[in-house]
């Protein structure tokens, strides 16, 4: 996405070049799109036939940019008699302001021209390469170009309009342009989104005049900032990181239209800019100190999309926790399955995993009363819809062969679930994560049950429940040559034994017994899987390791930073800190913004942190992991009504300070100073 | 209209209270047209406790579709997010109560494929 500009506001954003020019074909992600349709395609701004130079860009906003451009194009030497400046905000549609000033000292006429269209393709179509089945028109009626798209009673609709006299023909917009010396001219240019037959025309919320940013989120970003709490360091590394997260999480929050004007984390941007309910699961959970707000929506919007019937298309079972939903054509007319899709395996047990953890920050019993039924009804899945195998271990399977998704797990890629030697098993699969999330899921139903619901015999089923998977899990997963918890179990109940990260999402869902964690954290912090910087998904050494693979080798830092809550959880305070110096080091050479994975490579061989080509950045888990660092740094753990602050981080990080800690005590400080000693070659092994 | 409309309706109304529907008060109307006339149907919800009539009153949202869509809807056939989606539904006012609705709606008929 180099040289590429990205502003959005909710789920509308626009992708351009750094002259803030769209050229989009069908498999480029440039353009206007909006509720996962391309609006425009096609938006070139060209003064007497030729393009224009940029010469900077400022990105004033998240919603908002400028672009200061120069004409002729090629020049290593730019001396220009005239300068253009496009300011560009997105909400509902888009509003620029097109402003050309000559600075010579004799007149000048311009032929100023914008070029428009639209390829009207759904998200899907951009990612895919597919064609479409609609039938488009364009039209110039009563001042405004009308882009249309229609297929049955599927319509979209851009309407494009300029505040100075124009020309417009089916292809774009004219200005003849007269500038003295020294002059200025200036249109305001209007592009609107509409769907549907008749279609709801809503004006692009930014107007001339308008200097205060409304942007469709509850609140601007500096009472955001200002309601989180403040980080104070000798790491000036570490107040840059932490500060970007906070501003790419305000960037991230976006309201669906159910949600009451309130917004939860999308999953990355801009590609990703909708509900998913692991993601935003996960994003919420490593949130929860800093913006607990972010948890209670997404707890209310998942739950009312809660999963009610059996429809195989959409993977969907009562009581099962979205996967995806998306809005476009091809999810319209059925040709994918997101009107929502439900095919996650995980994202029903973290449902109450959040739930409850939320409690435990807000002491928001209020919610928990209120989303009760839904609660019951997830775990009531876990037993009655996920057990595939009758072995008592959550497993998965498509049941939509065709658009489905086969790996229902977080590593979702068709070859990140492997034997030793390679091979890949059959399904159902029973992956390990999973079963230490439906642990996690019956203890924290249990406590919910017995303090918030009033109900005891319910809570005593669960914690039967939670000891006997947690009995058999330790003797059904453990593989005893190698002292690590298997990746999972195949169709046929046996081992898929390769040594993987998912085993620090084991130590974070408690269903790892005492005895074994040692081994655990060793393996963790050891050569086949820490690399210095953070914990690869798959240890080296395995069949299908590669350092660049998806989820074979690379490092994700949203999964490092649950690890590292794992490790903190059975009291390896320090392995934790270890792994957090890694993840923030790493951070200090993204400027803070942590990609989606970085290569598995030794720290001591690049040197630096090998970002994995991807589309999408900030990613919401990404962004949440330097949060969850800071709180299993600081040992941040509620207590009743108390606020436990326990520290272990890297002496690197000096003085830390984390002020007014919102939760159930009102506002708390916690304070600590770096004492954990990192060996000179950036690793430290987990002591045997 | 007979119909599977027709008993959808008469059976949450003979319910009086949608355990699923505990969260959601106000008024629902859904218009169904053949082309030729409109039926109108009233669903008032009151933290699921519901009742269903063909009165005029002022609703929170309105819902408009065909007839023949909605009876493909409540027997399955029709995915009610994927139609409003395709632009075949219309929807005026709070559209929380309908999403809340539509999980009373059935799934597809052909049932659960298991492994």
């Amino acid at each position: 996405m180099n040289g590429l500009v990205q502003i959005l506001d909710g789920n509308t954003f626009v992708v351009s070049d750094a002259r803030g020019d769209i050229e989009a074909s069908l498999t480029d992600p440039t353009g206007l799109f909006s509720f996962d349709s391309r609006f425009l395609s096609t938006w070139i701004l060209t003064v007497d036939g030729e393009r224009l130079n940029p010469l900077s860009v400022d990105d004033l906003q998240y919603f908002e940019s400028r672009f200061f451009l120069v004409p002729g194009t090629g020049t290593v030497y730019v001396d220009a008699k005239t300068s253009v400046i496009r300011r560009r905000a997105v909400g509902d549609g888009f509003h620029e302001e097109l402003t050309i000033l000559n600075h010579d000292d004799k007149a000048v006429d311009l032929k100023v021209r914008i070029d428009a269209a639209s390829d009207f393709a759904d998200l899907f179509e951009v990612k895919d390469a597919l064609k479409k089945k609609g039938r488009y028109s364009t039209e110039v009626r009563k001042g405004r170009l009308l882009l249309s798209y229609d297929r049955g009673s599927y319509g979209r609709r851009t309407v494009i309009s300029a505040t100075a006299p124009a020309k417009l023909d089916e292809k774009g917009l004219s200005f003849a342009v007269h500038l003295e010396p020294q002059g200025e001219w200036t249109t305001d240019l209007e592009v609107v989104t509409a769907s549907g037959a008749g279609g709801t025309y809503t004006r692009p919320k930014y107007q001339r005049g308008q200097r205060k940013p409304q942007p469709n989120m509850e609140r601007g970003l500096d009472h955001w900032l200002s309601a989180a709490p403040r980080l104070e360091s000798d790491s000036d590394s570490l107040k840059a990181t932490y500060r970007r997260s906070l501003v790419d999480l305000a960037a991230l929050r976006f309201s669906p239209p159910i949600a009451g004007g309130r917004s939860l984390p999308a999953a990355g941007l801009p590609w990703f800019m909708t509900l998913f309910g692991r993601d935003s699961i996960f994003t919420s959970l490593q949130a929860l100190p800093f913006t607990p707000e972010l948890a209670a929506t997404t707890i209310q919007v998942l739950g009312d999309w809660q999963g009610s019937r059996v429809d195989d298309f959409r993977d969907e079972d009562p009581g099962r926790i979205l996967h995806e939903a998306r809005y476009g054509e091809m999810t319209a007319f059925e040709e994918r399955p997101h009107s929502p899709y439900y095919g996650a395996a995980d994202a029903t047990p973290l449902y109450v995993v959040l739930l409850d953890e939320y409690e435990r920050w807000t002491g928001d019993r209020r919610l928990v009363r209120a989303f009760e039924r839904e609660a019951r009804a997830a775990l009531a899945w876990i037993d009655d819809y996920a057990d595939l195998m009758d072995n008592g271990y959550v497993s998965y399977q498509r049941r939509n062969e065709d658009t489905g998704l086969e790996n229902q797990c977080w590593k979702d890629s068709w070859d990140s679930i492997s034997y030793r030697d390679g091979r890949i098993p059959g399904f159902p699969r029973a992956t390990c994560e999973l079963q230490g999330y439906a642990y996690d899921a019956k203890v924290r139903g249990a406590r919910l049950a017995r303090e918030i619901w009033k109900d005891p015999a319910f809570a005593d089923g669960l914690e039967r429940q939670a000891a006997d998977l947690k009995r058999r899990f330790n003797r059904d997963f453990w593989v005893e040559d190698g002292e690590y918890f298997a990746l999972g179990l195949d169709n046929e109940g046996k081992q898929i034994d390769a040594l993987a990260s998912n085993n620090g999402h084991l130590l974070w869902s408690g269903i790892v017994d005492k005895s074994k964690a040692k081994s655990v954290a060793r393996h963790l912090m050891g050569p086949r899987l820490f690399s210095g910087w953070g914990v690869r998904t798959l240890a080296e050494g395995e069949g299908r390791y590669n350092p660049i693979g998806y989820h074979v080798g690379t490092v994700w830092p949203f999964d490092c930073s649950f690890i590292a809550w794992g490790l903190r959880r059975y009291g390896f305070k320090e392995e934790a800190a270890v792994i957090a110096a890694g993840i923030l080091d790493a951070a200090e050479y993204f400027d803070g913004r942590l990609p989606e994975a970085f290569g598995g490579y030794e720290r001591g061989v690049t040197k630096y942190p090998v970002q994995y080509p991807t589309a999408c950045s900030p990613q919401a888990w990404s962004t949440g992991t330097p949060l969850l660092l800071l709180r299993t740094m600081l040992g941040l753990e509620p207590q009743g009504d108390h606020l436990i602050v326990d520290p272990a981080l890297a002496e690197n990080i000096g003085l830390l300070a984390l002020l007014d800690i919102p939760g159930r005590w009102g506002r708390v400080d916690a304070f600590a100073r770096g004492r954990v000693e990192i060996a000179p070659d950036l690793r430290r092994r987990a002591r045997s | 209209m007979t119909d599977r409309t027709t008993e959808f309706f008469e059976e949450l109304d003979a319910r009086g209270h949608e355990p699923l529907l505990e969260k959601a008060t106000g008024i629902l109307r859904i218009d169904l047209s053949d082309g030729k006339r409109r039926l109108r149907w009233l669903v008032t919800i009151k933290k699921g406790d519901v009742t269903v009539s063909h009165a005029n009153a002022k609703a929170d949202c309105v819902v408009r579709m065909d007839q023949a869509l909605f009876e493909r809807i409540v027997t399955g056939k029709a995915n009610a997010t994927a139609s409003v989606l395709r632009g075949l539904v219309a929807i005026e006012g709070d559209s929380q109560l309908l999403v809340l609705f539509q999980r009373l709606f059935p799934g597809p008929p052909n049932g659960r494929k298991r492994s």
